[in-house]
């Protein structure tokens, strides 16, 4: 079937919107009504679980304060208040801080539905003095894995707005590889000299103009939601704008000359310049120790660290850049036929 | 490889070179010839340091260094606007039955990071007397003027070289190089805040060599598509 990938950029599409939109986040906890903690008192904190179920466990749920890998406190009393709420409380001994006189203590909680939720650096433990005898530390083992595996992970202010990922990143995605195609066509054009080649690339660069101004869209709004502001001038943000401003000039350009084959060759020309040149832009400056981002990826670190994208995620983000990506090149397609019909059209006159 | 083109390849070299030297004579005579190109720019950088600084009064490092290269970016801009677009179509259409197009535009680079190194000195120089002289690497900011001169020099001839097409070419000069620059200046802006102390970066080595690679990749680039713009 000639256009097998048409209805796969569809089913992939779809698919990438439903699962996106659909899936539920992993049981979490939100929110504490109460974070510090003083040693040798009793200690007792409610905590506010998001998307869990705590009226379904089976077997009694547990809870740690776990100071580091080597000492954890078992909670004393378990108390489940209702779905989304659960009283803990906990005996501090007198001694659980070796340094210092505060700490703060990463709170875990496990139960056999919702499966092991971690908030970390939770309770701050203040301790008068502190001192190297300890009492024996209370394991953490058995975790349970919870009854619902296909989720999306929990993060701390993103979190519903996770889902943004399967489309601000996969537009991102979807516009630098149509422009890499683009480019290969404009270098096609340049050596061969087909007319045809460089209509193909500009109506490549033109939706991908439109999902970057679309990436940049949805990036504005999930900046709002995560980062407060729409605009933060961000590093990356920037650099996007500047690679849309790139591909708007290209048209500009374009719209300048009426001779086609001087359009053609001079705009070319200018595309795989600016494309050379936004390099150095997307893909090192970003990542350069010491330049500051608010995204994920910046100073030195890889984009897709497991913190970001764990496996539940890849299987909704890939599907997504690749149905984006035939998308794109579908309606690519469709605005190619009408230059060429546009070019027939003039060779009739 | 034929063999004809492995012994033509010197020669070809060796004309790229002297045609190249040949061309930035002219381009140093014909500005030598009409001064009024080059005082133009003097002025035009003269007159905005001194609306500037008359405006701002007293001006912090970071607005300092930050104003010293805008104002650079659009003297560079000016300067270099005429490399294609003052020449008429038909002395063009003569070098390029002389020399190889390449030529044309290593000769126009060359030229204009001599032009360009010089404004920027220029301006530093009106900086000094209107502001102070906030630098503290010498050396270093010196480097950087250079460096940049280099960086702008290559986009923005070879954007006006594409520009000079378009009939509406001070237009498109502005709006196509603008956005290809900022890599550049934002690279420049970073390393001079090292020159002027606002930061203190050891490793202001890397960014000298991020900005000397990007400078060769626009080269390598320009060389290549160059003989694809010339011919109409």
């Amino acid at each position: 079937m000639k256009n097998w990938w048409k209805i796969l950029a569809v089913i992939l599409m779809s698919y990438s919107v439903i699962a996106g939109l659909l899936t539920p986040l992993s049981p979490a906890m939100r929110h504490l009504d109460n974070n510090v903690a003083q040693a040798n008192t009793t200690f007792q904190c409610t905590i506010q679980g998001y998307n869990t179920e705590f009226k379904k466990v089976n077997t009694p749920p547990r809870a740690w304060l776990q100071r580091d890998s080597a000492f954890a406190l078992c909670a004393s009393n378990i108390q489940i208040l209702s779905d989304k709420e659960m009283k803990l409380t906990f005996d501090i001994p007198a001694k659980v801080i070796t340094e210092g006189s505060k700490e703060d203590f990463d709170l875990i909680v496990d139960t056999d539905h919702d499966g092991s939720m971690v908030l970390p650096d939770a309770i701050l433990v203040k301790q008068d003095s502190s001192s190297a005898m300890l009492i024996p530390s209370c394991t953490i083992a058995d975790l349970n894995i919870g009854s619902r595996s296909f989720t999306f992970p929990y993060r701390p202010i993103i979190e519903e707005t996770i889902r943004n990922l399967y489309f601000h990143v996969s537009l991102w995605f979807a516009m630098v590889l149509l422009l890499m195609l683009s480019l290969y066509y404009n270098i096609q054009y340049l050596r061969r000299g087909l007319l045809l080649d460089n209509i193909r690339s500009s109506e490549l660069i033109r939706i991908s103009v439109i999902f970057g101004i679309l990436g940049l869209i949805t990036g504005a709004l999930w900046a709002k939601y995560t980062w407060g502001k729409y605009w933060s001038w961000d590093l990356r943000q920037t650099t996007a704008a500047i690679v849309v401003l790139i591909y708007l000039a290209y048209f500009v350009l374009r719209d300048s000359f009426e001779d086609l084959d001087k359009k053609a060759r001079i705009s070319a020309v200018y595309s795989i310049f600016a494309f050379f040149a936004m390099i150095p832009l997307m893909f090192v400056i970003p990542r350069l120790q010491g330049a500051d981002s608010l995204h994920p990826g910046a100073g030195g670190n890889p984009a897709f660290g497991s913190n970001d994208l764990d496996n539940t995620m890849r299987m909704v983000f890939y599907p997504a850049v690749i149905g984006y990506t035939l998308f794109g090149l579908w309606i690519a397609q469709l605005w190619y036929r009408v230059e060429k019909l546009k070019l027939k059209m003039l060779e009739i006159d | 490889m034929p063999s004809f083109v492995i012994g033509s390849l010197p020669l070809c070299f060796v004309n790229l070179w002297t045609s190249t030297y040949h061309l930035l004579k002219k381009e140093v005579t014909l500005e030598w010839r009409q001064k009024f190109t080059l005082s133009g720019v003097i002025l035009y950088v003269f007159s905005t340091v001194f609306v500037v600084y008359l405006s701002f009064v007293t001006v912090q490092i970071q607005v300092w260094n930050t104003l010293f290269w805008i104002i650079m970016m659009f003297a560079s801009t000016n300067a270099i606007m005429k490399s294609f677009i003052q020449e008429n179509g038909t002395r063009q259409l003569y070098y390029y039955t002389l020399v190889p197009p390449t030529a044309v535009i290593l000769s126009k680079i060359i030229y204009n990071v001599f032009l360009l190194t010089l404004i920027g000195l220029i301006t530093y120089f009106l900086f000094i007397i209107f502001a102070e002289d906030v630098v503290r690497h010498r050396a270093l900011f010196l480097l950087t003027i250079f460096l940049g001169s280099v960086g702008f020099s290559i986009v923005f001839t070879f954007v006006s070289a594409i520009a000079s097409k378009a009939s509406n070419g001070a237009t498109l000069m502005a709006i196509l190089s603008f956005p290809i620059i900022i890599p550049i200046l934002t690279m420049l802006i970073q390393l001079s805040a090292n020159a002027v102390g606002m930061v203190q970066n050891t490793a202001y080595w890397k960014d000298i060599g991020i900005l000397i690679s990007i400078d060769a990749i626009l080269l390598v680039i320009v060389f290549i598509l160059f003989p694809f713009l010339w011919k109409d």
